[in-house]
């Protein structure tokens, strides 16, 4: 057997080392090593700090009671506090102001209005179209562009006592100050759970859209791109509605009744 | 056989050694805690901040509110920084369509928030967001439907400008996610923030 040099020796071991079981250790060891490189930061953002720290006048190197504001500013809410700071604040501020808010606090959702608001509580979504993390771009399939059948729509999360489901597609920018409505569709089970491509449920009815025609279409203007809602309503009270009816009016009607529902929004450009 | 031996305990020591000293690396990067004036906190403070024009983008709608005020109460606890977001109003919220905003509240506060570093960059995750908004307006497209945005945020705190930013880039890093139903929702701001008790007007920094 040949003698072995000094690097072959230690390959040899890391070998042997192997079979007796080292290697996970070395990996974690590896990996452990890669995550505590991240520490090199910790000296930046210290030094940042530091040198932030040092740029400040000593006027604002107060720390405890004196740097306190007074109590009723404390009790107060988020927008009192910001002013109280910011009248306190002195010429050594560091980083950017905090502005007081302008205008009035928005309000919370009152019982009221959750009573009598339609809740977007439906899962709601089209195996038709692709996933994405924002808003889908229709297919020219299914658009004027190409077949201009409604894609397929699936949905789960009907809440039990609903009496029929509708469905409403409408542009979100309103044309001539009016809803536009490129699809509508009322009379669907509610026991179901989706709608194929081009296709009506049994018993179900179709709207007549803003284009004027008992049915679907999307077909913005050439050169535009728009977005459309899609609103699934789940409906406590069931509907009369004939072929051809008012999408307005269910609409309306869906408002009225407050039930629950799903909402997605898709766009197109040509 | 017995230089072997030895190569192999020497092998192991080293090891155990090298994965010792990496855990207390890690741990040390991994564990961001709040500081003031470069010092480590060790009682909490409240802060507030405020950001100008956050935008909230649900599928199809951004509802941005011109002001974002918000409350937390920061404090270290083993060396590691935590939070509790206590106030969050909103101010001017209007959309980019015909919609109003009947009301927003931001609910079941407080929100639980945690610092942490990823890739040399510290980061405040905030978990159990819950923001309702009610929309209106006769030629709103979703008029009188409440739309509940939930999940989690991170942001990414610089300490030379003392602010946090929202970001998708800063929701990706930090693995964080709003949603609206199936939908992601997009928030971006930028918050910058101060002291309101003991340590006010002093530099707020993490590392």
């Amino acid at each position: 057997m040949a003698q072995r040099t000094g690097p072959e020796r230690f390959l040899g071991s890391l070998l042997k080392a192997a079979g007796a079981g080292l290697i996970p250790v070395l990996v974690a060891a590896v990996l452990l090593g890669l995550a505590g490189c991240g520490g090199g930061s910790d000296a930046q953002t210290t030094a940042n700090a530091e040198s932030k720290t040092t740029t400040q006048s000593p006027s604002v190197s107060n720390k405890g009671k004196q740097g306190h504001l007074t109590s009723e500013a404390e009790q107060a809410g988020a927008a009192s506090r910001v002013e109280a700071a910011g009248a306190a604040r002195g010429s050594g501020k560091h980083g950017p102001a905090v502005a007081a808010p302008k205008g009035e606090e928005e309000p919370e959702i009152t019982p009221q209005q959750r009573e009598e608001a339609t809740v977007a509580s439906i899962s709601f979504s089209s195996p038709s179209l692709p996933k994405t993390e924002s808003v889908a771009v229709l297919p020219a399939d299914y658009t004027c562009d190409g077949a201009n059948k409604w894609p397929a729509f699936s949905w789960s999360g009907i809440p039990a006592g609903t009496k029929e489901v509708a469905l409403l597609m409408m542009n979100t920018q309103p044309v001539d100050e009016k809803l536009f409505f490129d699809w509508a569709i009322a009379g669907i089970d509610p026991s179901s759970d989706g709608i194929g491509a081009g296709e009506l449920p049994a018993g179900a009815v179709v709207g007549k859209n803003s284009f004027g025609r008992n049915g679907y279409s999307i077909c913005p203007p050439k050169g535009k791109a728009e977005t459309f809602m899609l609103l699934l309503y789940a409906l406590p009270k069931p509907l009369s509605s004939k072929q051809g009816f008012d999408p307005l009016e269910l609409r309306e009607e869906a408002e009225r009744q407050a039930g629950n529902a799903g909402l997605m929004a898709v766009s197109y450009a040509r | 056989m017995m230089k072997r031996k030895a190569t192999r305990i020497f092998l192991r020591g080293f090891l155990a050694a090298l994965m010792l000293s990496a855990v207390l690396a890690g741990a040390a990067s991994a564990a961001p805690a709040w500081k003031f004036n470069g010092e480590e906190l060790t009682s909490p403070e409240k802060v507030v901040g405020a950001a100008e024009k956050s935008g909230l983008t649900i599928p199809g709608m951004t509802t941005t509110c011109e002001n974002f005020l918000y409350t937390i109460v920061v404090s270290n606890k083993s060396g590691t920084g935590e939070g509790s977001i206590t106030e969050l109003p909103l101010y001017n919220c209007t959309t980019n369509t015909k919609c109003t905003v009947v009301a927003i509240a931001a609910e079941k506060l407080p929100w639980v928030a945690n610092l942490s570093t990823i890739s040399t960059k510290n980061y405040i995750v905030i978990k159990g967001i819950k923001v309702s908004i009610l929309y209106g307006g006769k030629l709103c497209a979703i008029n009188g439907v409440t739309a509940e945005v939930t999940g989690s945020a991170g942001g990414w705190l610089d300490n030379t400008t003392e602010s946090a930013t929202f970001s998708p880039t800063t929701f990706s890093t930090t693995k964080t996610e709003l949603r609206m139903l199936e939908n992601t929702v997009e928030w971006n701001g930028f918050f910058p923030t101060e002291a309101f008790e003991w340590h006010r007007e002093q530099a707020l920094s993490v590392s």
